[in-house]
């Protein structure tokens, strides 16, 4: 091995930190979550297949899995609130920069990389704490628990919501569940799990999320943007930010 | 059943018959006192047996087997129930098939645990007179009605009772739904179960239906419904009934069951927050609304539901589609780069 291949790898294994316990827990909860809902729910959406009255024996009858679907819905309910509130009070407090709302910028950006993929460009454009494929799925999602759970809560309470409102909505928020379930599902099992696995940036597994730590390597990848403007915070204040300065990142 | 028939049309009765009918044909009231305080008649009237199913070919061995020379013994048998319960087993020799389907039966468990009175072969078969069950139809509902008036009349009210008296042969007797020899326990839950398969025999049959102007999609849009994916679904597990989802019956009644538009119908549009209340106790008026009556959602019946439909099979494939295309271009852009 030469010596620059050693310094190399060296500057690899430097990291920052890109998620907070915080983030890194609400990922463990929507993704634990987010599957046990995809097991006890797609078996009710294809209910005349046979692997999915074998998926609904295997958590114990139609009852247990809804039983489970149900705790799963008001789980993911919570942490969707939880995120929010802590969000808005961030906010407020002005402790965040508002890294994950989509600006005209992303659009470009979307724009970009296309013209990147089909070679009508020479590299990506570069981007900040979150390129736009990370908001598209981070709103996707944000919004398809709102559908979800809106919905969900429909189906829990029929009759209290038919005290209210007209009984056509009933049946449109099961249309509405069962079709918003399956395309998360599908956007997931696609785009997530390219993105996060096989995506040969990647390959075989993005473990950012679960650490918490990045390379300094995949940040002037990924996120030159954000790396830079880091680094002349972090000058300004007198330190560097990699190597060895192991930061929060709040936002 | 099979060689009844097919056989040679023998005239009258088998010649050994007569050995029998020496002493059991002539006397009309030649009887025996059973322990119980019964009679049993022995007389066996030639001419009516002649005109059985069996009277051109059973001989009176083939059922009576221990009676085998004269004079015969008695059997101890201590009522005429005793008589008829001994007999059961005798239908088995040639009619093993449908001896069987009994012992899965409700009348078969029931006696099992102790009731004599429930039904045997000869009880809705007849003994020396067996004639053909369903001839005419509608002798089948009123044989069962021998035991089960109250509930024979309550069909014969019903949409379907009234027809099959009035000797439409289209509607269902009492066996269309709860089979002739291995009848269920309507009362565990497993009869009910299999409503949406009963009643889609004939309410998915296009030939049958557009005789009533009656829609054949009456069970796909059931099974398409809450109702219907919880009860397919329920079904493949152990459940008690208590936790199945409503069925046919639930709504529409069991043997009460009126045309919709029937002012005495459950499924009447004034009687139906009643019976949803059935299940949902806290159903109002609105409530029925979240059932579509088994119409398919269309522009013009539940717009809503159906602009649902359709913005989800738009933006389904959209979405995946377009997500597909970007990971295939982004790897076409890693290879190219290579």
């Amino acid at each position: 091995m030469s010596t620059s291949t050693m310094a190399d790898s060296n500057v690899s294994t430097s990291y920052l930190v890109r998620f907070t316990g915080k983030q890194r827990a609400e990922h463990l909860v929507t993704m634990v979550v987010f599957t046990m809902l995809c097991l006890t729910g797609l078996p009710q959406k294809f209910y005349g297949a046979a692997w999915a009255h074998r998926m609904v024996n295997l958590f114990g009858g139609i009852d247990a899995a809804r039983w489970i679907h149900r705790f799963c819905g008001w789980t993911l309910a919570l942490s969707t609130v939880v995120h929010f509130a802590s969000a808005l009070v961030t906010i407020a407090g002005r402790k965040t920069r508002l890294t994950m709302i989509p600006t005209k910028h992303d659009f470009d950006d979307a724009v970009a990389t296309l013209k990147y993929y089909l070679g009508l460009r020479d590299h990506g454009p570069k981007y900040d704490r979150y390129d736009y494929k990370q908001k598209f799925e981070y709103w996707g999602l944000v919004m398809g628990n709102v559908i979800m759970v809106l919905t969900g809560i429909i189906l829990i309470y029929p009759t209290v919501l038919a005290r209210f409102l007209p009984g056509e909505l009933v049946p449109a928020a099961k249309v509405a569940h069962s079709n918003e379930g399956l395309m998360a599902f599908l956007v997931i099992t696609i785009w997530h799990i390219y993105n996060a696995h096989l995506n040969p940036d990647v390959f075989p597994f993005d473990t950012c999320i679960f650490t918490g730590k990045i390379s300094r390597e995949r940040m002037e990848h990924e996120h030159p943007l954000e790396l830079e403007r880091l680094e002349a915070e972090a000058s300004r204040a007198g330190k560097a930010v990699a190597p060895h300065a192991e930061r929060e990142v709040v936002g | 059943m099979m060689w009844v028939g097919a056989g040679p049309a023998w005239a009258g009765i088998p010649a050994e018959q007569d050995d029998c009918l020496g002493c059991h044909g002539g006397d009309a009231t030649m009887s025996m006192d059973l322990p119980s305080g019964e009679k049993l008649g022995v007389y066996v009237d030639a001419a009516v047996f002649g005109k059985s199913v069996h009277g051109e070919i059973l001989r009176c061995t083939d059922c009576h087997t221990e009676k085998t020379g004269y004079p015969h013994e008695s059997k101890p048998f201590a009522s005429k129930r005793d008589v008829q319960v001994a007999y059961y087993e005798q239908c088995k020799s040639c009619h093993f098939a449908n001896y069987t389907k009994t012992l899965d039966g409700v009348h078969y468990a029931v006696m099992a645990k102790g009731n004599r009175k429930a039904a045997l072969c000869v009880d809705c078969h007849g003994s020396h007179d067996i004639q053909r069950a369903s001839e005419p139809r509608t002798r089948i509902s009123q044989t069962c009605a021998k035991c089960h008036d109250g509930v024979f009349k309550v069909y014969a009210s019903s949409v379907h009772g009234r027809d099959a008296e009035a000797g439409n042969q289209d509607v269902p007797v009492c066996t269309d739904c709860h089979k002739a020899h291995d009848i269920l326990d309507p009362k565990n839950g497993a009869l009910s179960m299999r409503t949406p398969e009963i009643c889609g025999r004939c309410h998915t049959s296009e030939k049958m239906m557009s005789k009533y102007k009656l829609s054949t999609k009456v069970v796909d849009t059931y099974l398409k419904d809450f109702h219907g994916m919880s009860a397919t679904l329920q079904r493949g597990t152990k459940a008690d009934r208590k936790s199945f989802a409503a069925v046919c019956t639930d709504c529409h009644g069991v043997h009460d069951i009126q045309k919709s538009s029937d002012p005495t119908s459950h499924t009447m549009r004034a009687n139906l927050v009643q019976t949803c209340q059935k299940c949902h106790p806290g159903a109002t008026k609105n409530f029925p609304d979240a059932w579509l009556s088994h119409y398919e959602p269309t522009p013009q019946k539940a717009t809503l539901v159906w602009s649902v439909q359709l913005f989800y099979k738009l933006i389904i494939p959209f979405m995946v589609g377009g997500l597909v295309l970007q990971i295939a271009l982004h790897l076409w852009r890693v290879v190219v780069n290579r």
